[in-house]
């Protein structure tokens, strides 16, 4: 296990409780919806074996969950029944749940496990509701800070959140796959169909905004005109056709006019394996992965992986497959193609693969994943009050280190000088990975605070990604907030949440869509920068920063 | 590919950056003709707010709270009536609540249905438009091409190039030549025609 240190003010200590009484406690799960063969649900199930090995007594306990799951789940409404104080609930949380009320009146200690929640943006235009879902549940993440005691994440990308949040007591638990369950034997009929000599490019998950089964199709298209016209694209997974999602990739696939595009919806164990079993390469161009079991199951099964390297999908590979920064279709268009015709690279890349699943062996994992608990469950901690660092100003300039030659970049620097206390954040340089302590670097001699971005940031002029990390270390505070950048998706994501303690910069170049929920949200604190008179923008921003603090000694 | 773009321990990323530049580089033609379906196909991502023709039906969706209590007596009478609402929705409220909990589950899930199909109309109605561009563009390119070649060249096409495409009983070889009919847009509210050949340009 991987101790994350958390951001705590110096004092805070670590309570203890007295000794825990003699014999195994029980260690129940709690989730809003078990749902069969979601990577959750597998590892809620895979968890409750282990715990019921190690001889805690287990139950899962859900509000919803699948047909087929019901002999394993009981109903949220019983916990406070089953539960006393020396019972341990682990809490899974990926989504809206609506559960946080029941948590905190039920007994027992509480340990949280995060899935990572996907950013609203990504579904907007399509499922409103579903976006307002994504933001209710990272307001749950928050509200879930003084309940648990400590928080586990299946990826440093989602560990920085929670320590970003606020969480004393963060920590990376192994993600379980169960192999066995990918060597269902393939469907005859389905994989005579795809066996007819085409380079089948597969993606498998459901058709949701999230994974950019858009981009999926673009690629693809590149691939088919410019390098194999007998190529075919499978997509296996559930379709939504009556939403406007199915319906916008169904219009661009006959605008796209690439051939051989099959949406296979929902399938089974077998024909997922016969989509495997006759897939020349993997491709996913996701923007959003908690960790990413379909790009392993590719990897077991001895599928090349193509992968745009958003969020945790890097961390997911481990060096292994081929992961781009890069998500122009051509771009990726002619890896698929250099697997495609570059047989000693292509064995090469399924050997890599094979190599980064031997750290994911089951038994390997086991013991990581009882290690984990032992730790925690023996330190008998009591989550500590909520605390994070005390500044004067938060400066969110998303680009002060991947674009110092901006203007707001300028700005920012002008800004730290002149406000004391001032803190700089701002996105992790490309390539960088997630940090599992966050603390601060220097740039230029500044501290900055960095964030992983949601997706790699583009190349020059391409807009800046946003970053959930970023945007929840904001919410979490309490201090005025400068917006160096006003039109950035992080400034867009933040002015509803921070608008009444904040200040907005933007260049005047920018979009008028880019600042609508600054201007909706800001108001009159929302000023352009106009290059030719920076000082002036600066000054007006120490003023208004430093009356809203009360403070006169702004330099 | 950039070797700075690609994630890959082994094969390194500057090994894979060379195979893609040893890659034949696709033909003119191929690379402006995907460029332009890309262009044409590209869209932000932007928030849809709630169609306008629900929002007032939205605003009414929460049956449960009935607007401010009134009385249009005079008198004593009047204050005292309003009173009297009012403490009569404040002890029945949550049998009030209760009894309307299905109604307003039913509102909203009709709105959001509603609202789905209103999306769904509106992403039928933006391929309808993009489908109608791209038809013009290829008659423009066919109209300046008959005006280049003479009329006889426009009548009878020129045999071209081929390219293979799949069916269900496997590859055929089709004249890649667009024409107007291979333009043709998906019926509405089906998402999409019927299976079309060669498309792409000619390759």
């Amino acid at each position: 296990m991987l101790p994350l240190a958390a951001l705590r003010e110096p004092g805070v200590k670590t309570q203890r409780r007295s000794p825990p009484p003699s014999g195994p406690r029980a260690i129940h799960q709690l989730l809003p919806r078990l749902a069969w063969g979601d990577a959750v649900g597998n590892q809620v199930r895979y968890l409750q074996g282990l715990l019921r090995q190690w001889g805690h007594p287990s139950e899962i306990y859900a509000e919803d969950w699948d047909d087929a799951c019901k002999d394993q789940v009981r109903h949220v409404r019983e916990c406070a029944r089953d539960a006393s104080d020396d019972t341990t609930w682990v809490v899974h949380h990926s989504f809206e749940s609506r559960l946080v009320p029941l948590i905190a009146r039920t007994p027992g200690r509480k340990l949280l496990v995060y899935h990572n929640v996907t950013p609203a943006r990504l579904f907007e235009g399509f499922e409103r509701k579903v976006a307002a879902a994504c933001d209710a549940a990272r307001d749950e993440l928050l509200a879930m800070r003084p309940l648990v005691e400590h928080a586990f994440a299946y990826s440093r990308f989602s560990a920085e959140e929670l320590s970003a949040a606020g969480f004393a007591s963060v920590s990376l638990l192994p993600f379980a796959i169960d192999w066995s369950a990918f060597d269902a034997p393939a469907d005859p009929a389905l994989q005579a169909e795809l066996s007819d000599g085409c380079a089948n490019i597969l993606f498998v998950g459901r058709a949701v905004p999230s994974k950019k089964v858009d981009d999926v199709l673009r690629v693809f298209t590149a691939y088919q005109r410019l390098y194999q016209p007998r190529s075919r694209l499978v997509i296996a997974g559930y379709l939504h056709r009556d939403g406007a999602y199915g319906a916008y990739l169904h219009g661009l696939k006959e605008v796209l006019g690439a051939d051989r595009v099959r949406f296979l919806g929902r399938v089974s164990a077998a024909q997922l394996s016969a989509c495997f079993a006759t897939a020349s390469a993997y491709l996913s161009m996701s923007r959003h992965e908690g960790f990413g079991v379909p790009l392993l199951e590719a990897m077991y099964r001895g599928v090349p992986v193509v992968a745009y390297g958003a969020a945790a999908v890097p961390e997911t590979m481990g060096g292994a497959g081929l992961a781009t920064l890069s998500d122009a279709p051509t771009d990726v268009a002619e890896l698929l193609a250099v697997l495609d015709r570059r047989r000693a690279l292509r064995d090469q890349v399924i050997g890599a693969q094979r190599e980064r699943l031997r750290a994911l062996s089951q038994d390997a994992v086991a013991t990581q994943v009882r290690r984990a608990f032992d730790e925690v469950l023996s330190a008998e901690r009591v989550a500590p009050p909520v605390a994070w660092p005390s500044t004067g100003v938060e400066l969110v300039c998303p680009g002060f280190t991947v674009r110092p030659d901006d203007a707001l970049s300028r700005v920012t620097r002008r800004l730290v000088e002149r406000l004391p206390g001032a803190r700089v954040l701002a996105l992790r340089p490309r390539g960088e990975g997630p940090s599992e302590t966050l603390a601060p670097t220097r740039v230029e001699g500044r501290p900055v605070w960095h964030y992983t971005p949601d997706q790699p940031v583009g190349r020059e002029g391409a807009p800046l990604p946003g970053s959930s990390s970023l945007e929840t270390a904001v919410r979490v505070s309490s201090t005025p907030v400068v917006l160096l950048g006003a039109d950035t998706l992080c400034a867009q994501a933040l002015a509803p949440r921070v608008g009444a303690r904040a200040w907005g910069v933007f260049e005047p170049s920018v979009a008028a869509t880019a600042l609508e929920a600054s201007r909706q949200h800001l108001g009159a604190r929302l000023r352009p920068l106009d290059p030719s008179r920076e000082d002036g923008v600066v000054d007006a921003l120490v003023n208004a920063v430093s009356s809203s603090r009360g403070i006169s000694h702004a330099r | 590919m950039r070797a700075e773009d690609l994630l890959t321990d082994t094969p390194t990323a500057s090994a894979v950056a060379e195979e893609t530049r040893k890659l034949p580089p696709p033909s003119a033609e191929a690379t402006e003709s995907l460029r332009r379906v890309l262009e044409s196909s590209a869209r932000a991502a932007t928030p849809a707010p709630w169609p306008a023709l629900l929002q007032e039906a939205r605003g009414k969706m929460d049956s449960r709270h009935a607007g401010p209590v009134t009385s249009h007596r005079g008198g004593l009478s009047g204050p005292a009536l309003v009173l009297a609402k009012r403490a009569f929705r404040l002890f029945f409220q949550p049998f009030i609540n209760e009894a309307l909990r299905k109604q307003v589950e039913f509102n909203e899930s009709i709105l959001d249905a509603l609202a789905t199909i209103h999306d769904v109309q509106r992403e039928h109605a933006r391929t309808q438009a993009q489908w109608r561009q791209e038809v013009d563009r290829r008659l423009a390119r066919i109209e300046a091409a008959t005006r280049a070649n003479g009329p006889v060249e426009a009548d009878v096409p020129a045999p071209g190039p081929v390219v293979e495409v799949g069916t269900p009983g496997g590859p055929t070889r089709t004249p890649a030549v667009e024409t107007p009919a291979e333009t043709k847009p998906p019926a509405p509210g089906t998402g999409g025609g019927g299976r079309r050949r060669g498309r792409g340009g000619r390759r």
